[in-house]
């Protein structure tokens, strides 16, 4: 099989849309589901979830974003070059029936996950209002699509460089003390998913949420992705990745995220800084000098 | 003879080696045996247990006879395969059991497609083993000499999510055999199994195996290996964990200092299941073992790691009184082991996704799928299974055998 990248465009600062030729993947991909990909021979697998399927052109939409070793070179493969393995689509497709008002939240990267879910909501018949929040306005992705699927969108950046300055968890529980809402669908990190489902916890709105703990094979044989629910021990990559968010046990799953999180920062820094970007530019330090004086 | 479950001749290639013909003992391998090089090198040799040489002094070292003529021996192009029938048959799972049985169907002319999930031909003998015991080239030439038949491989093809049987049987395949044995970890009831530095031996196999994660690779590593690892279990897997760890060298950060490895598990040595050859070869690469003890607790630093491993010392010990005796801890023999990685390799369950989506498929109460002993059918007519997504856990000469089995009673079964 061979996957070619069809496309690619820069949503936001580091992320990057990729569309990639998989009829077969594209044929069956439904939302909530993801996708296990491997650059190169003998690369590390990463799973990536299936924005868009367009089963007419056989293609596969995913956003990355770069943030690590496996992630730059993915993001660096050229339109018309391969990639060597995709394997699809992974995971219980996602829960969608008609419920009346659902709220989908989500934060950062995460939007990505959330739309198709937004769109397979809609169409099911249900009210949508989306949160979305990012860290400043240059990161926010994904805006129009979501305001063309949604019926509203809230949107919160932490430094206030668009529209509110809040976080989105905050607009949550704004909106739950005005409106009546049937279903929360929220995606993001560990904290802001608990956060969210302690709030709706009190009101006893049901919520799902998808987890996407560290993945090795997505194949449901190495049991790093392992996360608590209801006091079990299930695999997010066959069990889930979506799970009833009233019963996911979030201080475990924080904890292990947290010690991924950590060791990516000692081994495999994240991103590496240019070390010369603080400091002023040689033409800056000129003008600087003259105007000094 | 009777010693081997595949039946390979073993007296008859013994005298071709004695009589220096290795290619003819070669021969006389390949006849009984898909995988000779394979079984070489890992087979838990259950012919030399049954050696009449055993109780006398020592048993023929069959086993690395059988890996001399393999490994010399050049196999001939592939004999023309008598009538070819037209029937398509579906093997899911690419490790020794599906290659096996995949080996037996293409021999007889059918056309056989396998499904492997992820993007080399091999299972378990890819991502389980690392490679100081199976170099990759060996895979390689045994698979290909199976390809070399006429059968198709079909990799990125995950039945049960990707794909279902019902699909495959929709598709046109007379018979599906699922041989996707048995992957998934067995979790571990141990308080502080969720930290970080805790590793399932599957996981650190497989990191190790499929993504060059070795601190010669070109990549920066894509996990963290503290310098002191313990590896919990004393199956194979638990011991190729702790030469894998040892064979990491020394720490980067720290010159010099070699890893430590520690290998902590509840019976005595000598019922490991391990040949004692393997656990020689793990002694003399500097695991330290520690028989005879459970571990009770990982414990924590502040940062949510592993900072040492809380364990009991067992002894037999008669607690009833009845004569019965057993492994009982030993009261106020506890201990810390200091470690920074912990590997848990207590065993494996049935990887049964790939019965998702097939209706009225009976699946025992312990997750394998159930078949007839003796035609190996499950419950549902035309769909097969081998290897050991029947048997739970076994060595890998029992996987082939039972591929075989498997292959023979599929011949039978399409007539």
């Amino acid at each position: 099989m061979n996957f070619t990248i069809i496309n690619k465009q820069i949503l936001a600062d580091n992320i990057k849309r990729i569309d990639v030729s998989a009829p077969a993947i594209a044929r069956r991909a439904q939302p909530g589901q993801f996708v296990s990909l491997c650059c190169e021979e003998g690369d590390e697998r990463i799973p990536l979830a299936v924005v868009e399927a367009d089963k007419d052109k056989g293609t596969i939409t995913l956003i990355v974003h770069e943030c690590g070793n496996t992630t730059g070179k993915l993001g660096a493969i050229p339109i018309n070059e391969s990639i060597f393995s995709i394997l699809g689509p992974l995971g219980v497709p996602s829960q969608i029936h008609k419920k009346g008002h659902v709220v989908c939240i989500a934060t950062g990267i995460s939007t990505a996950q959330l739309l198709p879910i937004c769109r397979a909501l809609r169409r099911a018949g249900n009210r949508v209002t989306g949160i979305i929040g990012a860290k400043t306005k240059r990161k926010l992705m994904l805006e129009a699509q979501m305001r063309i699927t949604c019926d509203k969108v809230y949107i919160a950046t932490d430094d206030g460089s668009y529209e509110r300055r809040a976080s989105a968890t905050d607009l949550l529980k704004n909106f739950l003390a005005k409106e009546k809402v049937d279903m929360v669908y929220a995606i993001g990190s560990a904290e802001m998913m608990q956060t969210v489902c302690t709030l709706t916890r009190e009101k006893n709105i049901p919520t799902r949420v998808q987890l996407n703990p560290m993945m090795v094979d997505c194949l449901g044989m190495c049991g790093s992705c392992r996360v608590k629910v209801g006091g079990q021990m299930v695999l997010a990559c066959t069990d889930g990745p979506e799970f009833d968010g009233h019963h996911v046990d979030f201080p475990d799953f924080i904890r292990r995220m947290k010690t991924y999180e950590e060791q990516t920062t000692w081994d495999n820094p994240r991103s590496r800084p240019n070390p010369k970007r603080n400091e002023p530019g040689t033409l800056t330090k000129f003008l600087s000098d003259i105007l000094k004086g | 003879m009777k010693g081997c479950p595949i039946g390979i001749d073993i007296p008859g290639f013994i005298r071709h080696l004695r009589e220096g013909n290795i290619q003819e003992a070669y021969e006389r391998i390949r006849e009984a045996n898909p995988l000779p090089s394979v079984c070489g090198r890992i087979c838990s040799a259950p012919c030399e247990a049954a050696c009449i040489l055993t109780e006398e002094h020592a048993p023929i070292g069959i086993r690395a006879l059988e890996r001399y003529a393999a490994d010399l021996g050049r196999s001939r192009p592939a004999a023309k395969i008598a009538g070819r029938q037209g029937k398509k048959i579906a093997v899911i799972g690419s490790g020794p059991a599906g290659l096996a049985a995949a080996w037996e169907l293409a021999r007889q002319g059918f056309a056989v497609t396998i499904f492997e999930s992820l993007d080399r031909a091999g299972g378990v003998l890819r991502y389980g083993i690392p490679d100081f015991r199976i170099p990759r080239k060996v895979i390689d030439g045994e698979i290909n000499e199976i390809l070399a038949l006429g059968v198709e491989l079909r990799t990125n093809a995950f039945i049960g999510q990707t794909m279902t049987v019902s699909e495959l049987l929709e598709d046109g395949y007379s018979a599906v055999l699922m041989a996707t044995g048995a992957g998934v970890p067995k979790f571990m009831e141990l308080a502080g199994a969720n930290l970080g530095g805790v590793y399932y031996g599957e996981e650190f196999l497989m990191r190790l195996n499929l993504m060059k994660a070795t601190i010669f690779s070109r990549q920066a590593p894509t996990f963290r290996v503290g310098e002191k690892i313990v590896v919990i279990g004393s199956g194979n897997t638990a011991l190729d964990c702790a030469r894998a760890g040892v064979r990491f060298g020394p720490v980067p950060s720290r010159q010099g200092r070699c890893r430590q490895v520690a290998l902590v598990f509840r019976r005595t040595e000598e019922d490991m299941g391990v040949r004692a050859d393997e656990r020689q070869y793990a002694k003399e690469e500097g695991v330290h073992f520690e028989p005879l003890v459970r571990p009770i607790e990982i414990l924590s630093n502040e940062n949510g790691f592993v900072a040492g491993l809380k364990c009991v010392r067992m002894d037999y010990a008669d607690s009833e009184g009845k004569g019965v005796w057993e492994l009982a801890p030993v009261p106020g023999s506890e201990f810390t082991i200091e470690a920074d990685t912990v590997i848990i390799a207590i065993g494996h369950h049935p990887n049964n996704v790939v019965a998702r989506g097939v209706e009225r498929l009976t699946i025992n109460a312990d997750g394998t799928l159930w078949a007839d002993g003796q035609t190996l059918m499950t419950s549902v007519p035309g769909i097969f299974a081998c290897g050991n997504i029947v048997t739970d856990a076994g060595p890998v000469v029992d996987a082939i055998a039972s591929g075989k089995r498997a292959g023979k009673s599929i011949i039978k079964y399409l007539g």
